[in-house]
């Protein structure tokens, strides 16, 4: 027995320098850390500009339209087609690829909801006003918006009805392929339509884009390894896990020497604006101005909050009215996206430039020139080390179950 | 607090070392510091003692990541309202070396000397400047920055 306990006493002496490793957080440390608890996300803001947002048959409605890919030229693009849920709604793609191969890479949508700004270069101000653009995009679904009428109106009548309290356009009355954006065709049988026809349609289309924001409204991120570590350093017991050393070493650089947290911010990893930070052209292409040009789509489409198919009063469009028009900061600036999940959605960068986290980490660290623009980088003169810290911290923001506990010998 | 914690190795212990060495080494060398004396006040005269100009959020606390309004009064050294006042905003964040995400507008009330700047937005912790440049209708003119710490 007594060789036994000074066994056990023994181990406990070689073990004690790692049970005492746990880290020491300053309070400064522990109030961003905790900014990044899924605890703090609020609700889904409100969307007064779509009165539908929170309408449980819009849900479900918008959830069927997510998936049809009748909704498309080659009737084989849907939107779930590069919003793959599997695959946190992204599809591993340098860029998007429906009819034809796009120019940026898709965007994962869960998070969106809590952003005000839609797109790479936050081209639209809502879920809904996102959700039209693709869908007459020649390279994405490359349909029209009477298309998208006659659809609703054949096979989704009963459902749009009970939503919207209207039924959609009666079919023999649009052209088959209408729209303002669409190839040459499209846009002379749009131009034969008349406004009240064309109002109609828009409506009709607008609506649609309502009722697939409402279901993108209710798709939350799942947390993973670091909120449990979290709940352990807010005190809590239940479900709660440790880091390894590397992955608390991550944290720390994160959120301090490599500057991550100062755009990877609140708990969704971004603070939903638009930064240059100098990623190179996609290989073959121009640079992308991103912002620098998004800004001007966003206040010009007749789609946005302040337009006449949005539910809000003027009024409630903020973002909108108060958004930065001119600056030389948007030129080559894009919407800094959520890091909830990154590990899993590679390639990197708005076009897929860059491959892997450490190539990622590589790219931060240099902070080279920009393709257009000036890049908010500095170097940060990071260990390879460091930076594999970091990419080990990253892997803790994965959507993953918690992994099952091996029982400890006692 | 149960956790699956996998065995700690000798290697383990060396990258805790170095870590730490890593961490030991920040505390002196921060990449961005803030001045030590930040005047915090929001409410003092402006930079050539033109006016004094208080400003305030509507919301307690500030709010992150949302559009809300502040107030704002100006007066002159001799605590007279100063009204019809052209006002432009700027700002952002020093240690980060960008602007402010929104573009704030002011605009008078009906109170002498008062009033309201739509459109504040603040995206992150940390320290935060708002400049303020003011043109009184008879040519005076100042400037002033506020410093807030988020």
């Amino acid at each position: 027995m007594k060789k036994a306990l000074a066994a056990i006493g023994a181990i406990t002496l070689v073990l004690a320098p790692d049970a005492n490793a746990s880290p020491t957080w300053t309070p400064e440390d522990l109030a961003t850390i905790r900014s990044l608890s899924p605890q703090t996300l609020p609700k889904p803001p409100a969307d007064p500009s779509n009165r539908v947002a929170d309408d449980p048959q819009a849900r479900e409605l918008g959830r069927t339209l997510f998936f049809d890919a009748r909704l498309s030229a080659n009737g084989k693009v849907s939107c779930a087609s590069c919003h793959q849920p599997a695959h946190g709604f992204t599809d591993g793609l340098a860029v998007g690829r429906g009819i034809a191969e796009g120019s940026r890479r898709t965007m994962p949508i869960a998070a969106a909801v809590h952003s005000p700004w839609q797109f790479w270069d936050g081209r639209a101000d809502s879920l809904w006003a996102q959700a039209l653009g693709p869908v007459e995009n020649p390279l994405e679904h490359g349909f029209t918006r009477t298309e998208v009428a006659r659809l609703l109106a054949t096979s989704y009548g009963r459902a749009y009805r009970r939503v919207f309290g209207r039924t959609p356009p009666d079919p023999a009355t649009l052209p088959l392929r209408a729209s303002p954006l669409g190839d040459a065709p499209a846009q002379a049988a749009w131009a034969r339509m008349t406004p009240t026809g064309q109002q109609a349609v828009n409506v009709t289309f607008a609506n649609f884009g309502k009722a697939i924001a409402a279901y993108e409204r209710t798709l939350a991120v799942k947390p993973g390894r670091f909120d449990r570590y979290m709940a352990g350093l807010m005190g809590e017991t239940r479900g709660a896990e440790r880091f390894t050393p590397d992955e608390t070493e991550g944290l720390r650089l994160f959120i301090g020497k490599a500057q991550c947290v100062t755009c990877h911010n609140g708990p969704l990893f971004s603070n939903g604006g638009f930064a240059n930070t100098g990623v190179p052209a996609r290989a073959g292409h121009d640079a992308d101005s991103g912002r620098g040009a998004g800004v001007g789509k966003a206040v010009a489409d007749p789609f946005n909050c302040k337009g006449p198919y949005s539910d809000a009063s003027p009024d409630r469009c903020e973002e909108l009215e108060f958004t930065v028009r001119k600056s030389p900061e948007l030129e080559g600036a894009f919407k800094v996206p959520t890091l909830r999940g990154v590990a899993q959605r590679a390639p990197y960068m708005h076009a897929g430039q860059v491959g892997g986290l450490e190539a990622v980490l590589d790219h931060y660290n240099r902070a080279p020139a920009a393709a257009t623009g000036h890049t908010e980088l500095k170097p940060l003169d990071l260990s390879p080390m460091e930076r594999r810290q970091i990419i080990a911290f990253l892997r803790t923001l994965d959507e993953t179950g918690r992994k099952p506990l091996r029982r400890r010998s006692q | 607090m149960t956790g699956s914690v996998r065995p700690h190795t000798r290697g383990d212990r060396r990258t805790i070392l170095v870590s730490l060495a890593v961490i030991v080494g920040l505390t002196v060398t921060p990449a961005f510091a803030r001045p030590k004396d930040l005047d915090r006040s929001l409410d003092r005269a402006s930079d050539h003692g033109v006016f004094r100009i208080a400003v305030h959020s509507t919301r307690a606390p500030i709010p992150l990541f949302r559009v809300h309004q502040w107030s704002l009064r100006i007066m002159d050294p001799l605590g007279h309202p100063v009204s019809d006042a052209a006002v432009s905003i700027d700002g952002g964040m020093p240690e980060h070396r960008h602007g402010l995400p929104t573009a704030p507008r002011t605009t008078s009330t009906e109170v002498a000397g008062e009033y309201v700047i739509n459109g504040v937005k603040f995206s992150m912790p940390g320290w935060w400047v708002l400049k303020l440049a003011v043109r009184a209708p008879d040519g005076r003119a100042d400037t002033i920055t506020f410093n807030l710490v988020l």
